[in-house]
């Protein structure tokens, strides 16, 4: 086992995959705990404390880039790097060059943060960072890309695993998200501020279609390249139907594109972008759930192991979750549900039930399973792991029914008429009414954010375990 | 021009695309699931990722 | 072709997966820029343009809003249902929001839309409810912002930000031939408050009359803030039009 070990060591990058690992589980943390704090703002403003730099306008960004591209970004480039190379059977491309995505990524992120809370903001959801930090992203992205294409042109395996269709698409779409949503000009190359090059309907549409795809590409697609590898590696079995997953492939990453305005209904836009989005938005419930049919059907045989092993169970309700989310996604998208649910906390739960019950619980399970790979050693505690597990499910389901009550609360509160025609209530009671679910969702967030700090010291032993069960075999090497 | 100009109205590109998109996906179905030979070559794939075992 | 070719060879995965990805864009976002009806014609009768760019106070204001990140609580867009009309006016245009750089139509409403808070509440309410929200609502959740009182604004780049809207094709003018061309369009008063040698003291003499934070000594954020706020939706005089004017746009 050892010499085993010391030749895959040797024969692929893990140094990178370490490193990104680490980072995911502190930029897990790191971006929960903001997210749990700005939550109990909403619930209880003083925690403001008037000081600007905290204030909720400021923090939400670092929130939404600790996790989805500092969390989710390092999990992406850890797992990418580990699936190529596992899968070509061969060495990742490009030597130093990966270390550079490495330090270039966590520099983006850091800086994204110190933006943010100086308030240097682009203004525009999920892309705040200002033009210098956008550039930087472009160019690690254009290395990652490099990176990736490169190691499967070296491939020892004629074929290319699907999981990386799914980490490619993603890749791609990104790098084109990216550019064009970020299309501004700086007042001066002296001066972080900028103006973006369209303005209004163009705008809100560049926006949308960034917005929704970053949904798409970065915390579906490639979550499902991950899934596509971690769930049959853990489960011992290979994917129920590549087939399936081909054709999940292809319509996934056509018809996610279409989708965008479907964040846009009902406001200034040309009504048939809005029709096309809704169509797009319904169709696109088949590929999402032959993909979770997909993933759940590879656990079929293996229900056994739900029992025992609590990393499958990680991975069995994320599927869950991933199926649930994304029948909701299509339902909001209609427009009467979405007259209904637009501007309301339903968006948000919705949201996380992706966020928190897909994607996190996608990683948590791929982690997991990867960590003592990575290391050449076993979990520290799988008791622990099992903790995590129920924390984390708590966490999601009173965060997304918290959310539910009062995002439809909210909805129904602002189009409700008394008898004489007039409106029944004013925006400050329906914002009064929110307080008991947001201190509902600031709990449930807080159990997550437990979880996590749980998942990062039962990781730290592991690897502590791991380096110290290595140390006399390279001593006697 | 003409022709460009019968590609800039949505009563035509619309149901062009409509016909466009459907055919390619019944493409792929079919590629896939046509023949029971090619159909099992594809689904060989499935293995790779458990060909590098390291335990 | 055989999807054979797609799994083995990487140039073909890699050009089919762009045309999947890029498709959705081109049919969807691409149009907007060159159909000429996805944005209003919205004149007075006598020809001029009823919206305008915002005036050099405005925007800095608008860049304060931007920087506190308050579209991530409030939309700026009214959707065409009657409880919005009845709550906060007539829908918003697309046209409203042309001087946008960015769109802040916002995602959320944790507090109330803001497309036509412009003229609803005083200056001095502004000031009061943006440095202490609670003394003037009890049940509102926002923070406090008192420091935009206490700081002054900072006009040291006023013209290099004017300029980069001018370059993305805001009609502020430098010269004087785009001068007149802003007069033609949006009437003497205006072109005068857009034309960029003149912003700052544009700037301050707005501050002064307008008294925004009960304050004629300094120009503060509050200032800014608050000349932004109460123009928020008030450019377009809706008794100016027929009833379905403006819903043959959508």
């Amino acid at each position: 086992m050892a010499t085993a070990s010391v030749v895959t060591s040797e024969q692929y990058n893990y140094d990178i995959i370490r490193k990104f690992t680490i980072m995911t589980l502190v930029w897990g943390a790191v971006g929960m705990l903001v997210g749990v704090y700005i939550a109990s703002e909403l619930a209880f403003p003083f925690l403001n404390f008037d000081i600007p730099y905290i204030t909720f306008g400021r923090l939400r960004p670092v929130h939404t880039g600790a996790v989805i591209f500092g969390f989710g970004g390092s999990a992406l480039f850890a797992t990418s790097y580990y699936v190529v190379q596992r899968t070509c059977q061969t060495r990742l491309w490009g030597g130093n060059l990966a270390n550079f995505t490495f330090w270039g990524w966590q520099a983006v992120i850091v800086l994204a943060a110190l933006g943010d809370v100086m308030g240097h903001s682009q203004g525009r959801e999920y892309a705040e960072m200002e033009w210098p930090i956008d550039l930087l992203i472009e160019v690690v992205w254009v290395v990652y890309m490099a990176i990736f294409i490169g190691t499967l042109m070296n491939r020892k395996q004629p074929h290319i695993y699907v999981a990386n269709w799914f980490y490619l698409s993603f890749i791609l779409a990104t790098a084109l998200l990216h550019t064009f949503n970020n299309l501004a000009v700086p007042i001066s190359l002296f001066s972080i501020k900028s103006y973006s090059l369209f303005s209004g309907a163009q705008d809100a549409m560049t926006q949308w279609w960034y917005g929704h795809n970053a949904v798409g590409f970065f915390l579906t697609a490639a979550f499902l390249g991950m899934m596509y590898y971690f769930v049959p590696k853990q489960a011992g079995k290979p994917v129920y139907s590549y087939r399936l997953s081909i054709v999940h492939f292809w319509a996934l990453s056509f018809m996610y594109m279409w989708a965008g305005s479907h964040h846009l209904h009902w406001t200034a836009i040309p009504d048939w972008t809005s029709t096309l989005a809704a169509t797009f938005s319904i169709m696109l419930l088949l590929p999402s759930w032959g993909g979770m049919i997909n993933g759940i059907m590879t656990l079929s045989g293996a229900w056994d192991k739900l029992r025992t092993d609590p990393i499958m169970r990680f991975m069995i309700v994320a599927l869950s979750f991933y199926g649930m989310s994304t029948f909701e996604g299509p339902m909001m998208s209609l427009k009467d549900v979405n007259a209904l649910s637009h501007y309301t906390d339903w968006t948000v739960g919705h949201v996380h039930s992706g966020a928190l019950g897909w994607v996190a619980m996608i990683s948590f399970g791929s982690l997991y399973h990867l960590i003592p790979r990575l290391w050449n050693t076993q979990v520290y505690s799988l008791r622990l792991i099992n903790v995590h597990f129920w924390l984390a499910t708590i966490g999601v389901l009173l965060y997304i029914t918290a959310m539910w009550i009062s995002g439809i609360m909210q909805g129904l509160m602002w189009r409700a008429f008394d008898d004489f025609g007039n409106l029944q209530y004013s925006f400050a009671e329906s914002v009064a009414a929110m307080h008991p679910f947001y201190a509902m969702r600031a709990l449930g967030g807080a159990f997550f954010l437990t979880g996590m700090v749980v998942m990062c010291y039962n990781m730290y032993k592991t690897i502590n375990q791991g380096n110290t069960e290595a140390a006399p075999v390279a001593a006697a090497a | 021009m003409e022709l460009f100009l019968w590609f800039t109205k949505f009563e035509n590109t619309k149901p062009l695309a409509l016909v466009i998109f459907f055919t390619v996906f019944c493409g792929i179905l079919l590629y896939l699931y046509g023949s029971r030979s090619r159909g099992e070559r594809i689904e060989e794939h499935k293995n790779i990722p458990l060909l590098d075992e390291d335990k | 072709m055989k999807h054979d070719k797609i799994e083995r060879n990487l140039g073909w995965l890699l050009v089919l997966t762009m045309l999947a990805i890029s498709a959705g864009g081109l049919v969807e976002v691409v149009p907007l820029f060159f159909i000429k009806e996805t944005v209003e014609t919205v004149k007075t009768a006598d020809g001029k343009d009823m919206i305008r760019p915002y005036t050099p106070l405005e925007q800095r204001g608008r860049d304060i809003y931007i920087r506190e990140g308050c579209y991530l609580c409030h939309s700026q867009m009214i959707r065409p249902f009657r409880d919005e009309a009845l709550r906060y006016g007539h829908y918003s245009l697309a046209a409203e929001s042309k001087y946008d750089h960015p769109f802040q139509w916002g995602s959320k409403r944790t507090g109330p839309d803001l497309a036509r808070v412009g003229g609803k509440y005083s200056n001095d309410w502004h000031v009061q409810h943006l440095t202490a929200p609670r003394s003037m609502v009890p049940e509102s959740v926002m923070p406090n912002y008192p420091w935009l009182i206490k700081t002054k604004l900072d006009t040291s780049d006023l013209t290099l930000r004017l300029q980069a809207l001018r370059t993305t094709g805001v009609p502020y003018s430098m010269s004087k031939a785009e001068y007149d061309r802003n007069v033609k369009q949006f009437g003497e008063d205006v072109a005068k408050m857009l034309h960029i040698p003149d912003a700052e003291q544009n700037l301050i003499e707005q501050a002064k009359t307008g008294n925004y934070d009960n304050n004629i000594n300094d120009v503060t954020e509050m200032d800014a803030l608050v000349a932004y706020l109460q123009v928020l939706g008030t450019m377009v005089d809706f008794k100016q039009f027929d009833d379905d004017y403006f819903a043959k746009f959508r």
